[in-house]
């Protein structure tokens, strides 16, 4: 179990660093943002005074190091744009984010797996088809059509909705659902699949046949197999919701990191968007090892095994 | 099975209404507040460290400059009431008397002067500090008189002190100092109409009147500011009664809010719409009567007519209408196809030239369409614009190795020849693509005459040149396009700074 934490927390620490790397590059290759921040008609010599103050003008590799180097203290660099810690700006958005992260996943493990349960248990019923015509929408909807949709709709037509802002939970509900939709989606379809495939084998059927009950088959040993496929899923789907929000975020004019880092895009706020991907990369490593610690727990195989 | 299903039906609907109870509650309209939703937020409460419209929209709330727009574009005084020039390397201005910052601190000569030395100080990095550093020195005269000197004459100094220019609105100068401008930047003070309240980052600023403004307590209590980047949800929150003005709505959407409880109210902005062909490299552009050609190959009036549903105002030269020294007697080139293939075929291009176009998309509002439009009406003469869109971080770039070639739609905004042809047509500056020396002297010599009669006459030769060459095909001012509550009072300006001192329900 010690050498199983060690090698995945090496691992981690490598990711993180091979997405510094790719961040940090891959960003000034489309300029830096001396010009896009000086008014448009300030002379070239302007923009170099500019450029040389930043020390946009060092080479590369220089900058880099100096990035990591203070990176790996914590600290991040300013903004340009915003002149306060670039860290900081991701982290007062996260909390935002979080909260509809949590809201949207919730939302979807509520719907999905009832109706995944109910779907695979009566395969071929009307509620299973439902469930996967439903499952094949929600993945098929864009996001941004979804969001404009559902914006006319409850807040033009019915006026039930605001259509933006955070604050209260009517702001919260339809930024949630436009999330959720794609969770629950693949979610259910995944867990339907386990389930009927777990429904159909040997020890399923000793178990009727042994004249268990067949909600405890469903319940207890179908679930519970079924659920490590899930989980992966589930792992991957919270790391979506948390850095994948931009669209719904820009939407529906929600304070929340994947905004921030749309701007910053946009600005070539280098330091900005460094910390957005950091932060972001290192959540999805900690989800990951969190999903690969939880298999030993739903079955027992794998924790001797390793 | 069946029972559920009903027990669920029955829980779905008890949920649907018990959001209908709250929610009706929330959009209750209020006529002491006005909402403006704009497409992003404020970057810093400092007006000397941000480069942006939407933060200088905010931030004019709460601080003044020395002069101000008034209703008809003109400048007039603002915390200066007067203004000389006892000499032609001296802006001597008049100070506003008894006048505070909302903390108290009064405002005189030395808050002027250290405003500026503030901004004008490298270290300071102000990103509009090329707009202010015509400024070499700011000397307190006496208490409420302050004098701005430069080094050469300089005749726009007044565009480089009114709000637009943004490191010229006046902070205190005690507080601006304090935890090192950390606290101005978060926490804003300034003499303007409206007082700070809150800043929730990328949800709203909220503002409050000041009662003891110097130019009288505005009507409207609060203000809030919130950022909301999709039109489509702006405008759901305008019609649903979460906004009170709206900016940037689509001419597509017009028809639709102008009416019941909404309203649209536009006006022609100081940007301008014109392409720009580079004379620099060697291809047929070279030629001015290829570059004729084109002026008269594009149908500039139909194009505002089908995508800016006529808005705007067609400019005859590369210059706002309410520019200086704009004439209104300057007649843009017609739209003459059958002129534009013999002036190509005189030029040895009968059969046409492939040529590229570069172009921002979304940048502008329906820059993509006007660029592919035009391409359409230089097909007809046989030229062929290869266009390329690139995104405003690359088009920076390349604009900065001087690589814009062929057809450009760049896009451009001032009220002054030397705002605008300057930088643009004087040969070898960063933006210019074109090289005349009898224009080149021409502009620089504007640049530096104090006298406005001498200078109009100067600019008057300059466009006659201008009109000839066509290094541009000028286009539209573009209109600016807001939405607001019908029973809001408030007038839209064409430098596209939102001023809510007069607004009114």
């Amino acid at each position: 179990m010690a050498d199983f934490l060690i090698s995945r927390l090496l691992y981690a620490a490598a990711v993180l660093l091979g997405v510094s790397v790719a961040v940090f590059f891959l960003i000034r290759i489309g300029g830096d943002p001396s010009a896009l921040f000086l008014p448009p008609e300030a002379p070239v010599e302007e923009i170099e005074r500019f450029r040389r103050l930043m020390g946009f003008d060092r080479p590369l590799a220089v900058q880099y190091f100096d990035f990591l180097g203070r990176a790996l203290q914590g600290d991040f660099g300013m903004s340009l744009r915003y002149d306060q810690p670039a860290m900081k700006l991701v982290l007062e958005r996260v909390p935002a984010t979080l909260q509809l992260g949590a809201t949207a996943l919730l939302m979807s493990l509520v719907i999905s797996i009832p109706l995944a349960i109910l779907a695979a248990a009566k395969r071929g019923s009307a509620i299973d088809r439902a469930s996967l015509l439903a499952s094949l929408l929600g993945q098929s909807f864009p996001a941004f059509w979804l969001a404009i949709m559902l914006i006319l709709l409850f807040s033009e037509t019915f006026r039930l909705l605001p259509p933006s802002g955070r604050g209260t939970w009517q702001q919260l509900i339809m930024p949630a659902i436009v999330l959720a939709t794609y969770s629950t989606a693949i979610i259910t379809r995944l867990l339907r699949s386990s389930m009927i495939e777990v429904l159909q084998s040997d020890y399923v059927r000793t178990a009727r046949g042994k004249g268990v009950k067949e909600s405890r088959i469903i319940l207890s040993h179908a679930l519970r197999n079924a659920a490590i496929p899930t989980l992966t899923v589930i792992g991957l789907q919270v790391g979506a919701l948390l850095g994948g929000a931009v669209i719904t975020e820009e939407v529906f004019a929600y304070p929340g990191v994947g905004r921030l880092a749309i701007q910053a895009i946009a600005n070539r706020d280098f330091t900005v968007v460094q910390a957005f991907v950091v932060l972001m990369a290192a959540l999805i490593v900690t989800i990951n090892l969190l999903v690969d610690l939880s298999y030993g727990l739903l079955d027992p195989r794998l924790r001797k095994g390793k | 099975m069946t029972f559920s299903f009903k027990r669920s039906l029955m829980a779905a609907a008890v949920g649907v209404s018990a959001v209908t109870l709250i929610a009706g509650s929330g959009l209750a309209q209020d006529n002491s507040t006005v909402v403006v939703a704009q497409a992003v937020d404020a970057y810093t409460m400092d007006p000397a460290k941000h480069s942006n419209f939407p933060t200088a929209n905010i931030l004019f709330q709460i601080y003044d400059g020395l002069i101000a727009e008034g209703e008809n574009g003109e400048l007039v005084p603002a915390l200066a009431e007067s203004w000389s020039n006892p000499d032609e390397l001296t802006w001597r201005f008049k100070l506003r008397e008894g006048v505070t910052f909302h903390n108290g601190e009064p405002f005189n000569a030395e808050a002027v002067k250290l405003s500026f030395e503030r901004a004008l100080d490298p270290e300071f990095k102000a990103p509009y500090f090329s707009r202010i550093s015509h400024i070499k020195a700011v000397e307190v005269v006496d208490e409420y008189t302050v004098d701005f000197k430069t080094e050469e004459p300089f005749p726009t100094m007044l565009l480089s002190l009114y709000e637009a220019s943004f490191p010229a609105l006046i902070v205190p100068p005690a507080y601006a100092k304090e935890n090192d401008g950390a606290s101005i930047a978060a926490h804003p003070v300034g003499t303007g109409p409206y007082k700070f309240v809150e800043w929730l980052k990328d949800e709203r600023v909220v503002l409050e009147a000041n009662p003891d403004y110097w130019g009288g307590k505005p009507a409207i209590d609060r203000v809030v500011f919130r950022p909301i980047a999709e039109t489509r949800t702006r405008i759901a929150e305008l019609t649903s009664g979460g906004a009170d003005i709206i900016v940037d709505v689509p001419p597509e959407d017009i028809a639709a809010l102008d009416g019941g409880d909404t309203k649209v109210s536009t006006i022609a902005s100081d940007s301008l719409y014109f392409l720009a062909f580079d004379t620099t490299r060697d291809t047929p552009l070279k030629d001015k009567r290829v570059r004729q050609a084109i002026n008269y190959a594009v149908d500039v009036d139909a194009i505002q007519a089908a995508l800016l549903n006529g808005m705007g105002t067609r400019i005859a030269l590369t210059l706002p209408t309410n520019a200086f020294a704009y004439d209104q007697a300057w007649k843009p080139y017609p739209y003459d196809p059958e002129k534009a293939k013999q002036l190509l075929a005189e030029a040895g291009y009968p059969e046409g030239f492939e040529i590229p176009f570069m172009s921002r998309k979304g940048r502008y509002m329906k820059d993509s369409e006007i660029v592919e439009a035009t391409a359409g009406f230089l097909a007809r003469v046989g030229i062929k614009a290869n266009i390329q869109y690139l995104e405003p971080g690359v088009w920076a770039q390349v604009s900065e190795r001087k690589g814009r070639e062929g057809i450009t739609f760049p896009g451009w905004a001032g009220r002054d020849p030397q705002l605008v042809w300057a930088p643009l047509l004087i040969t070898g500056q960063y933006q210019s693509y074109f090289s005349n020396p009898e224009l080149d002297e021409l502009l620089k010599a504007g640049a530096s005459i104090i006298d406005p009669e001498e200078r109009k006459a100067n600019y008057a030769k300059a466009a006659e040149i201008i009109k000839e060459e066509a290094p541009h095909l000028p286009m539209i001012q573009p209109p600016l396009i807001y939405a607001i509550d019908a029973k809001l009072n408030w007038t839209p300006r064409s430098d596209g700074i939102i001023d809510l001192r007069k607004a009114h329900f």
